[in-house]
Order: C-alpha cells, then structure tokens, then sequence
C-alpha cells in the first residue's frame, strides 16, 4: 500500500525509527567502540560514543591469550556440520511427515513436536551422562548430535513440513508418470523447490549452533576444543576480572559471521518463513 | 499406441465406493473423452488407468498387458495435467526431455526428440525459458510437448483446458485435435465441458456417479441420448423436460398439448426437446416470451409453455419482447421421451 504523507509526518516517523533504533544497535556500537578503547575509557563517565584513543592491539592479544583462531574454527567447522546435517534430516523427515501417508504419521509428527516443549536444561545431565557412556565427553561430537537430533532439527522439521504440504501434489504425480521414485522426488523435484524454507533452516541452524553456549560449557572442557561463546568468558585477568577490551575484540570478531549471514540472506529468511505460512 | 481396456473396474474409499464396476474398450488410435458432472469418478478413472490411483476390483490392460499392479512409469503413458505440473525450476526444454533423461536416453536422442515436440507446438523459442516466464497457453503447449516427446501408447488428458480463458480453450481445443489427428495415439481425456467432449471425441462415455450412463459416438449421444440424465448433460443449452402424459392427441401436459411422434403407448412420461428443435409455426403452442438473447446467427428465447419454462434457439431473429406471446412448434422427429421413473428413454 502506497500511501502519501507530509514532509512532517515523514520526518516525526524517520525520528520515532531512530529513537526505536538505538535500543538494538548501541550494544552493537558499544561492544565494537570498547573493542578499540583502552580499558580505563571504558568505564568513562559520561561514556564516550566514538573512542578519544584507538588501541587495536586489542585484536592481536584475543589471539595471544586464547587459540582463538583454533576455537573460531571449531565454532565454524561445528555449525557447518549441524546446519547441513539438520538441512538433510528435518528437510527428510519434514517431507515424510508432508507427503507420505503412513498409520500414525499425525500421532507421529505430535510427538515430535512435544520436543520443542522440553527446555534444553532439563536435558543436559541425561545427555551428559549418555555422552560420558559413549566417551564422547570433551569432543565436539555432543555439539554436534544434540543440535542435529534435537529441538532445533524439530523446528526445522516443522518449516520444511508446513513447506512440503503447500507444494501441488501434481508435480508429483507428474514425476512419478515421469519415472521417478519417491526419494527421487524428493532429492530432484521438491527439494530445489524448497530453496527458500532450506535457506531459512540453514539461517537459524546456523545461528543457533555458532551461538550455542549451555552445551560447550557442559560437554567441553580444555580451551582448544573450546567454541567462540564458550571462549568469550575465559578473557580474564590473574583475578578473575574480565578484561573488557579484549573480550568485546573477540566478542565483535565472533559476531562479524552473523551480522554477514544476516546481512546477505535475511531476505532468503523471510521469504522462507513466509512460504512455509509462519509469518504473521 | 494399443488399446485400452477397462473391465468392471472398482474403486472404494474404505466403505465409499466412487467406482461401481466400469467396462470401456478404447480403440487404438481413438480419442475419447470422459466427461460427466463434477465428483462422477471421471478424473479418478484416468487417474487409475495412469497407475495413480489403485484399483480396487477388476482389470485394466493397455495392449495386451494387463496394467492393475504396474508403476506409471512402466505403463508407457504420458499424462496432461489440469494445472500443468511443470516443473519450476526446469527449464521448458528440460521439462521436456525430463522423462527420457530419466530413462536413460542419450543426450542426442533427447535434443533431437525435444526439437521434434518444440517444432511440432512451435516451442522452439521457448525453450530456454522457465514455465513462470509462460503465459497459460504457452505451459498448456509444454505440458502437451513434454507427453508426446516419449511417444507414448496413450496420452491421458486431465482437464488440460480448465485454467485457461474461452478463448484460448477454443484454439487449444483445436491444436490437441490436431495433434491427436497427426500422432494417432490413443488418447484419454476428461472433462466437464460438454463442448469439448462433442468437438473433440471420437467416442464419448458419460459417467454419472461412479456410472457408465453411455457410450458412444458424439453426434450419437446427442441425437438419441439413452436415457434423461445424457439427454441433458450433452447440449447446450440442455435439453427442455416437460412431464406429464402420453395421450392419443399428442403429449398433455399442465396447460398445454405438444404434438408426438406416432405409434406411442399411453402413459407418464417427461417429453424432451432441444432448443434447435423448436419452430416459429402458426400451427403450435403459444409460449410467453421471458427473455430474449439475439447471439447474431441465432436468437435464444427464454420461454414458458403453459406452466413449464423452456428455451428456443431460431434461426429467425426474434423480435418479441418479454411478456408477449409467440407460437412455437416442436417438431416431434426430434422428440425424445423418458420413463418417469428409471429415466430411460422410452421411444
């Protein structure tokens, strides 16, 4: 809808937006300025908006105090996992739950969703333990399996099914006139398709394993194998006072993949939300 | 190309049957269309000779294979169906090929018979396109091209021109006629539009819930209908019913005495009579004229003939206004008369 407002109601809008902005931006501005500030700045008062000294020195010490380029790789060599492998099962199982008529699909599918009602705290000792059975404790394979076969894999599970519902059932039937078999259909007809609902799992995949913390604390223990969040917390001084400077240097180097991805896809992310019919 | 043939064929939804025992012999070559009422079984009849739908009881064979248990893949159809079913994120010429890719064709043979379907429906300038970038007929052409690139031995139709507006319904019409004409593949098309049955059919069958009503030629469905139920779905307008009696003056009804053809038994009956077959004549009926329609080359008069409404088609323009009176006469060659009960036709 197009609509035609005066200069003036334009600019009190233009305003009102920037005063809205800055609740969600000055974390944002405030953890990249203090990135460059000397420690003594940061607490500064009346606080400074642009840093009086830049000290990017900051950014070398992230990496002489911690294996922070080892801790950024395993954070991105996790996600990656999680988020292609959640893409494989939910788009799979979403697609079953979809179009494949099976006794119990519906009991199923309720089942599978009484997951996302279970908070991950409750989880975590089980889990610890079953881990701790398999050796597993102080590998990144609990990182890994939890997410994949956990709450967020069922809500993935849950956009890829409200996706494959919408999809006309025709161009099945057409494939199978065509010749193909059901995982044929699947892999070459209604997974292109999905595009937009994949691109949005992958987002929120992604975001939650880079961002995921309650799990690394538990399950990882020496600082190599450590993930970004998890590292985020160790930049502290012989007393155990948290070294601002240096942690918001980190903190604005493991934030910089997530701006990007939101950056370059958050179109791909509503358009995939509003295919599977979850915008409001 | 092969036959068809469909033996007391059965369909059920748990205790629902939609099917009730269908038998159909399709020639090779022939083109038949089914067509009947919205929710008859027509689409769920094709979609069993496709392999889409299961079979509940009897037996359908194309050639001489018995087809009940096969994949639609290993029935050599191809299928057309209501919404196209292209495929989006191909291209119109791998839409095409598609099916042959996936039969393990080579990549020469499947240029060369994609080239051939694209000539024949004058694609070719399409062929790098995606069906979004297609207007409605163009994807009606590709969908027709990507059935007739494997050369099947039946092309099943599944109201293929539903989507599309009057006008391109008519020239879509003509080139699936023509296209049946120069392959001579057996073909399979349903419908609910009658018009298209008559234009298009070699063999017409009528079904009515779950129900072979009859089969047969176009013009013979429509001349001497078996029974009330054809008589009105096949025409346009539909056929006028008036009840009442067969007597030895002619046919009685509330008001009014409509002239017969001779040797009747007396008796209830509901007289039928087509638009076209109604007269200007000085020796009928008064009707008072409801409503008038000039089309150009015919004119559609709204009528009632004493307390029964019915509409005339003349060739003569009819220049009455609603309200008056004008004499009109069926002419009894082209009466037809049903049972009141059965509806089947009793003459």
């Amino acid at each position: 809808m197009k609509t035609d407002l005066s200069p003036t109601i334009k600019t009190a809008l233009y305003g009102l937006m920037c005063v809205l902005l800055i609740p969600f931006v000055f974390p944002t501005w405030w953890m990249i300025t203090s990135s460059v500030k000397p420690i003594s700045d940061i607490f500064a008062f009346p606080p400074d908006l642009w840093p009086r000294r830049f000290d990017f020195t900051t950014y070398g010490k992230v990496f002489e105090l911690q294996p922070f380029a080892q801790q950024y790789w395993n954070s991105a060599y996790i996600a990656a996992i999680v988020t292609v492998g959640t893409m494989a099962f939910s788009s799979m199982a979403g697609y079953a739950f979809a179009r494949i008529k099976f006794p119990g699909a519906d009991f199923l599918f309720t089942i599978v969703l009484l997951g996302l009602l279970i908070p991950s705290e409750v989880t975590i000792v089980p889990l610890f333990q079953i881990f701790l059975k398999w050796g597993m404790i102080n590998t990144h394979w609990p990182l890994i399996l939890v997410p994949i076969f956990g709450a967020p894999s069922v809500f993935a599970t849950f956009v890829m099914r409200q996706f494959f519902i919408a999809l006309p059932g025709e161009l099945e039937e057409a494939a199978r006139v065509d010749g193909l078999g059901r995982f044929k259909i699947f892999w070459i007809i209604a997974l292109p398709l999905a595009k937009p609902a994949l691109g949005a799992v992958a987002i929120f995949t992604f975001l939650h394993s880079w961002n995921l913390y309650l799990e690394p604390i538990v399950f990882i223990s020496s600082k190599n194998m450590f993930t970004l969040p998890q590292a985020l917390t160790q930049f502290t001084d012989a007393y155990g006072g948290a070294m601002w400077n240096i942690q918001m240097a980190a903190a604005t180097m493991t934030a910089l993949p997530v701006l990007l991805v939101f950056i370059v896809a958050q179109k791909q992310f509503v358009e995939g939300l509003a295919h599977t019919g979850l915008k409001g | 190309m092969a036959p068809v043939t469909l033996r007391h064929v059965k369909k059920s939804y748990g205790d629902a049957a939609v099917i009730h025992g269908v038998d159909i012999d399709i020639a090779d070559g022939e083109f038949v269309v089914l067509v009947g009422p919205s929710g008859c079984g027509k689409s769920t009849l094709l979609r069993m000779v496709a392999g889409l739908e299961t079979i509940t009881d009897g037996e359908i064979s194309i050639g001489p294979r018995v087809v009940n248990e096969l994949d639609p893949k290993d029935r050599d159809i191809a299928m057309v169906f209501q919404n196209y079913a292209l495929y989006p994120h191909m291209t119109v010429e791998t839409n095409m090929g598609f099916s042959l890719e996936h039969r393990g064709a080579s990549k020469a043979e499947i240029t060369e018979r994609v080239n051939w379907a694209a000539d024949i429906l004058g694609l070719v300038p399409l062929l790098k396109r995606y069906p979004r970038q297609l207007s409605g007929g163009q994807r009606q052409r590709v969908a027709m091209g990507r059935a007739i690139v494997r050369n099947p031995q039946v092309f099943l139709f599944d109201e293929p021109l539903s989507n599309l507006d009057a006008k391109l319904r008519v020239v879509m019409r003509g080139e699936i006629k023509s296209l049946h004409q120069r392959l001579g593949v057996t073909t399979i098309y349903v419908t609910h539009d009658q018009v298209e049955a008559m234009t298009m059919a070699d063999k017409i069958v009528v079904l009515n819930a779950g129900k072979v009503e009859q089969i047969g030629a176009p013009l013979d469905l429509y001349d001497r209908p078996i029974n009330q139920f054809v008589a009105g779905f096949i025409g346009s307008p539909s056929m006028n019913f008036i009840g009442g009696q067969i007597t030895p003056d002619g046919f009685a009804a509330a008001g009014i005495t409509l002239p017969l053809p001779p040797g009747l038994a007396p008796g209830n009956a509901v007289y039928g009579i087509r638009p076209e077959h109604f007269e200007l004549s000085p020796a009928g009926v008064a009707a008072t004229v409801l409503l008038v329609e000039p089309m150009g080359s015919e004119t559609q008069v709204t009528m009632t003939l004493g307390e029964h409404q019915a509409i005339g088609v003349f060739r003569e323009r009819v220049k009455a206004s609603p309200g008056e009176t004008i004499i009109v006469r069926p002419d009894p060659a082209n009466v037809h008369l049903f049972d009141t009960t059965t509806g089947a036709r009793i003459n």
